[in-house]
């Protein structure tokens, strides 16, 4: 019930917050969307990472530091990509719910809503995003022994991942190579592909393809640091 | 007879610290090892290697004649591992807990009920299973965590001090169930209490600092100190001179004081009568004769390494 109630109060928290302020300075993006609209797929994606973030400490990095039950698991027979893909599934599956509820509530604060298939195509944008984060978020589970370290990583990445991925603010505003750099990272690739789908009907294929690529091959690595890491 | 578990020159080593060196020995499908050792010789970490949780630096180790590292997929469901410390997830039942890795093993939900349910019978923590593992006592939650090592029906079980944390009873009962289990799987454990060691083992293998100084039997152990028996003697007051004294009476081996007792080792009777005849003025409280035991092998080192 707990977990229900933070579900629904975090969108509401993140919309008063976050678009109600924001809409003032930019009322509608460079292509004229309105602002609360254009952030939408932003605000779930941020919602997407911190559930994330919290999974996978509980999941995974609680589980390896304070020696809980994660040497069993590495003891079953899988190898550690097959084991780092299950923390990724399971950790997805459970914040695509997130996701999905969220999307609800703040369908209900939106002034028009978005087209029926744009709530097809989010929560799978948010997997394929999720899929990267979770990567970048484990490999930091795997290197850190400290949970002071870790939190200290954790927020740092959250926060460039906020304003460095093109949540809040399009890479237009940023200074010139800096927006280009930005707007060339995965993270940064899937939400320019989303917008490009649900506002203009445009379908990049390099832009989706690249993050697919690039969290298959982090999983892979992850797999590989873990065996490092636990010497097995 | 079959060995299990073969070690071929296994060594290992923690930042240029020699852990484990060179150790090589099999050991006999279906039997019952222990293994003992002051502390840091390695004993752990020997489990650990065994068992797949870490690597060696050198040498092989081969779980049913396949090598750990090159066929660790095939080898590893072999392994039951119940480590010393408590690592099952506080926040899930016992019981989920143990469903969660019968699942990992590919055991059947079927299967894994029925595992699951004999073994907390015999273990008697059928209470237990649907309580929270943070709300259970660690004597229990150990048992959980033999229970769980065995739920994929393992031939070796591995066992960092099995009887950790646990009361008399659950003492008993955690033996009784090895004990059957005895014959039927291969198994290995650490222990620091040495007259469990006494009670139950096949084979005893004494580690010190990484290498295995005595390996065989209680009684072949034993046969190691020559029939020495340990002596103690309780005075109403031990002084220093008389402690010297006594000290210095022939074959006696090992004199050590504790308050106003003497204690020592000797081969024969007579030196008893000696050192009696040497405290004659003195006024005796208490007198002990006992046959050595695994702890004066452990605590004397003359003991260990035979006199001749």
């Amino acid at each position: 019930m707990i977990t229900f109630s933070f579900m629904v109060i975090l969108p509401l928290l993140l919309h008063v917050s976050i678009t109600m302020v924001m809409k003032n300075i930019f009322i509608q993006s460079l292509d004229k969307i309105p602002y609360e609209i254009w952030v939408f797929p932003g605000i779930v994606l941020t919602i997407a990472s911190m559930s994330m973030y919290s999974i996978i400490y509980r999941d995974m990095f609680d589980l390896r530091i304070h020696k809980k039950s994660f040497l069993p698991m590495t003891l079953t027979p899988f190898t550690k990509t097959q084991l780092i893909l299950g923390f990724l599934i399971t950790s997805i599956i459970e914040t695509t719910v997130y996701v999905l509820i969220a999307m609800g509530v703040l369908t209900i604060l939106l002034p028009n809503s978005l087209d029926w298939s744009d709530y097809f195509i989010i929560p799978i944008f948010a997997f394929l995003y999720s899929f990267i984060l979770g990567n970048i978020i484990i490999t930091f589970s795997v290197l850190t022994d400290r949970v002071s370290t870790y939190i200290f990583t954790s927020v740092t990445m959250f926060l460039v991942i906020v304003f460095g991925s093109g949540i809040l603010v399009e890479f237009e505003f940023y200074p010139k190579t800096i927006g280009i750099i930005l707007s060339n990272l995965p993270l940064s690739m899937i939400l320019t592909s989303l917008r490009g789908i649900i506002f203009f009907n445009r379908f990049d294929w390099t832009l989706i393809i690249t993050p697919i690529v690039v969290a298959i091959v982090w999983t892979w690595m992850n797999g590989y640091l873990l065996k490092r890491k636990l010497r097995q | 007879m079959e060995a299990s578990i073969t070690l071929k020159k296994v060594g290992k080593l923690i930042r240029d610290k020699t852990i484990l060196a060179s150790l090589t020995f099999g050991i006999e499908r279906g039997s019952l090892v222990a293994i003992i050792g002051d502390n840091e010789a390695g004993k752990s970490m020997l489990l650990k290697v065994i068992s797949g949780i870490e690597y060696q630096e050198f040498g092989h180790v081969y779980i049913n004649g396949l090598d750990s590292k090159k066929r660790r997929l095939d080898i590893i469901s072999s392994i039951g591992f119940v480590p010393h410390e408590i690592d099952l997830d506080p926040w899930l039942t016992l019981e989920q807990n143990v469903r969660f890795m019968g699942l990992m093993y590919g055991v059947d939900t079927e299967t894994v009920n029925t595992r699951m349910i004999q073994l907390a019978r015999e273990l008697h923590i059928i209470p237990h299973l649907k309580k929270m593992v943070q709300d259970i006592s660690p004597g229990i939650v150990k048992k959980g965590m033999i229970l769980r090592a065995l739920v994929h029906d393992p031939d070796i079980l591995i066992l960092d001090e099995p009887t950790a944390f646990m009361d008399a009873e659950s003492y008993r009962h955690t033996w009784d169930l090895l004990l059957r289990l005895k014959g039927k799987k291969t198994m290995l454990y650490v222990s620091q209490s040495l007259s469990e060691v006494e009670e139950a083992h096949d084979r005893i293998l004494v580690l010190e600092d990484g290498i295995i100084t005595l390996d065989g039997s209680l009684d072949k152990l034993l046969g190691s100190t020559f029939d020495y028996h340990q002596f103690q003697i309780e005075f109403e007051e031990l002084s220093e001179d008389l402690f010297q004294k006594l000290s210095k009476v022939p074959m006696v081996k090992n004199p050590s004081r504790i308050g106003n007792s003497i204690h020592f080792y000797g081969r024969e009777r007579n030196v008893f009568f000696a050192v009696l005849n040497a405290a004659a003025s003195a006024v005796m409280k208490d007198i002990s004769v006992n046959k050595l035991g695994l702890q004066d092998l452990m605590d004397a080192k003359f003991a260990r390494d035979g006199i001749h």
